[in-house]
């Protein structure tokens, strides 16, 4: 057991109410106590249904999906389709401004390719987390090595951008540099790549203890595996961590203002780094659980040849159906799903597929997903973020087509 | 060239028993593509699992004998630097210890090497003392760096498979066993508990199905004007 144990009669005692002389013994049973501390709170379901009401005139409709809808723009769309705009709120988030941080937190953003990835978003969730700690008033710092979009929005209060010449030994001693100026109260990594790599260079360098891959993260406590997951090492946050992917979540309140921080460093230079080139992936001959863009086919369509050739102009990497690929029209490396690859792509195109749920299992984690498919209730048309109903075949022409005047 | 390969006393994640490392199988089969001579160092004091790499590619392994608790950099050290390897090769994480991934770094740091990252691929450079080390990024994309030698490189999971296991190849190599003085671990005050498995955060869209992104039955030439003005606005591609 890792959990105190509750004692119920010593809770029961605490919350006792004192009462007259020959009073009834009287309890206040929604007060947390020292001995019963973690009791949840009580839930209301009248405020919840009316939280997931559609605002939507006729039939009462409700979305208990959990997902996080903004209401406001939809009651604005309903708005304006009634034809009374001019009572349509506002609903532009106002941007959370911190003047005099109490301290700093900084969060080391890689988003390769300048987009913020996934991960990313959970490492500044979590350092919103741990500046939010202890009556707040902290601010988080993204550390970047370019321009990145969407670092506000992400949590960010202020934007560091230290330049990179492609060596990892000089980043780091940017890095250590501004942690020595600005001396901030934890500095927060990815545990992957080249954020992994820069957290262990700088614990090094600065002979602090690196509390790595992070798989719980609350403003009191933080814990980790140790020993090959036999044990767990549990301590209050320190300095320098690294956060497991899908450990945080990503930040949901109101947006930081991601205000530029100014930071001058003189580059260094690694001696023994003779030369440094990047080799961009090759989507065609990518692996699918590898790549962040899938082009993939399901039976409505028939002509692979030209599929083929509309993967490689989109620059994406061809999947399938299990249909598909028990038909033997695919290769089974390229499936997608339950029984095929599990994708961790950016974004999933999905061409005559209906959606069958071992199939959707497949592409749970990709954020953005573009259907083409001829059946409007299809559960694919139902999970896109762009759902077009038209015929596969007809679209993969005029795609082609599109995509050669552009490229001319 | 000399090369030496580091070794930890990992467990299997089922049966708990001590078995060799992938990663570390996987960086014995880089160093043996790269050629000349390959030992494997290991400090501790269990061999049943380190000595399965012999059967993996090793010629000999050296076994610095210090208590599990010990702190292993100071006596890998002073072992390396009477070695004058040319390159040092390790996993990226160790296992079995503190699984901090730190070793690599402290080690790079008290010889007063280059360390690289994540390395799919070795291949000699072309001047001589110097190697070309691929290094796995994000989304399928490499960087390709030249080092001079002596190095230390640590290993990706994505590089290619470790070679067959050999019994034959195991039961004849060499293990020499040294004695080396263990130094303290910092003790440090850390809370250490038994394992707990935490639910990892679901991987739900953020993209909801929406009114305006419907298009039922528009002309194939619009629907292709959509889906490419979709992807350039995600910034998931360009195109022109």
């Amino acid at each position: 057991m890792t959990r105190p144990r509750i004692d119920p009669r010593a809770s029961r005692t605490e919350q006792r109410v004192a009462s007259g002389e020959n009073g009834r013994r009287r309890y206040d049973l929604s007060s947390r106590t020292a001995s019963n501390p973690i009791g949840p709170p009580r839930r209301d379901p009248r405020q919840e249904w009316a939280a997931s009401l559609i605002d939507r005139p006729g039939r009462r409709r409700y979305d208990r999906s959990q997902r996080p809808v903004a209401r406001g723009g939809a009651s604005n769309v309903e708005a304006a389709r009634v034809g009374s705009a001019a009572e349509a709120v506002s609903t532009e988030p106002t941007v959370r401004i911190i003047e005099e941080p109490a301290f700093l937190v900084f969060a080391f953003v890689d988003a390769p390719g300048g987009r913020l990835s996934r991960f990313d978003r959970q490492v500044l969730g979590g350092a919103r987390l741990l500046a939010d700690a202890g009556g707040g008033g902290g601010a988080v710092v993204a550390i970047v090595a370019e321009e990145i979009d969407g670092l506000g929005a992400a949590g960010a209060d202020r934007v560091m951008s230290l330049p990179t010449n492609g060596s990892a030994s000089a980043r780091a001693a940017a890095l250590r540099a501004a942690i020595e100026t600005h001396a901030p109260r934890h500095v927060l990594f990815a545990e992957d790549g080249d954020a992994a790599d820069c957290a262990r260079r700088l614990s090094v360098a600065l002979g602090e203890p690196l509390f790595s891959n992070v798989e719980h993260l609350t403003a009191r406590q933080v814990v980790r595996p140790n020993r090959g997951r036999r044990a767990e090492l549990a301590a209050a946050p320190p300095r320098l961590m690294t956060l497991g992917e899908d450990r945080a979540k990503m930040h949901a309140g109101a947006p930081g203002e991601a205000r530029p921080l100014e930071f001058e460093t003189a580059p260094s230079d690694d001696q023994a780094i003779l030369s440094v080139e990047i080799i961009p992936g090759d989507p065609a001959r990518l692996a699918l659980s590898e790549t962040d863009f899938v082009v993939s086919a399901g039976n409505g369509v028939t002509d692979f040849e030209g599929f083929r050739e509309l993967a490689a102009l989109m620059k994406g990497t061809p999947g399938a159906s299990r249909v598909v690929c028990d038909a033997g029209l695919m290769p089974r490396g390229a499936q997608v799903g339950a029984s095929g690859t599990v994708l961790a792509a950016d974004c999933y195109f999905a061409l005559g597929i209906s959606g069958a749920p071992q199939h959707l299992q497949g592409i749970a984690a990709c954020e953005q997903v573009i259907a083409v498919n001829t059946d409007l209730h299809a559960a694919m048309i139902e999970r896109a973020g762009l759902a077009i109903v038209q015929d596969a075949q007809l679209v993969m022409p005029a795609l082609i087509k599109l995509l050669k005047e552009r490229q001319s | 060239m000399k090369s030496v390969v580091l070794l930890s006393d990992a467990r299997h994640p089922v049966s708990g028993r001590a078995v060799l490392s992938r990663l570390e199988a996987q960086a014995i089969g880089l160093g043996t593509a790269l050629g000349g001579t390959l030992t494997g160092l290991h400090a501790g004091d269990c061999e049943d699992g380190v000595q399965e790499s012999l059967g993996h590619g090793l010629s000999a392994l050296d076994i610095l004998s210090l208590p599990p608790e010990a702190d292993p950099v100071s006596a890998l050290t002073d072992f390396l630097k009477a070695q004058k390897a040319d390159l040092i090769l390790a996993g990226r994480r160790g296992e079995g210890g503190f699984d901090s991934g730190l070793l690599p770094y402290a080690l790079a740091e008290a010889l007063g090497l280059p360390i690289l990252a994540d390395a799919v691929a070795l291949t000699p450079g072309e001047a001589t003392d110097t190697l070309v080390v691929d290094q796995a990024l994000a989304k399928g994309a490499r960087r390709r760096v030249t080092v001079r030698l002596p190095a230390l490189v640590t290993v990706h999971p994505l590089a290619p498979a470790p070679l067959p296991f050999a019994f034959g190849a195991m039961r004849r190599g060499t293990i020499r066993r040294h004695v080396a003085e263990a130094a303290d671990a910092s003790t440090d005050p850390v809370e250490e508990r038994p394992y707990r498995a935490r639910p990892k955060l679901m991987r739900t869209s953020s993209a909801t199905a929406s009114a305006e992104n419907l298009h039922v039955g528009p002309e194939p030439e619009e629907a292709a004007r959509l889906i490419l003005d979709y992807l350039e606005s995600n910034g998931i591609r360009r195109y022109g």
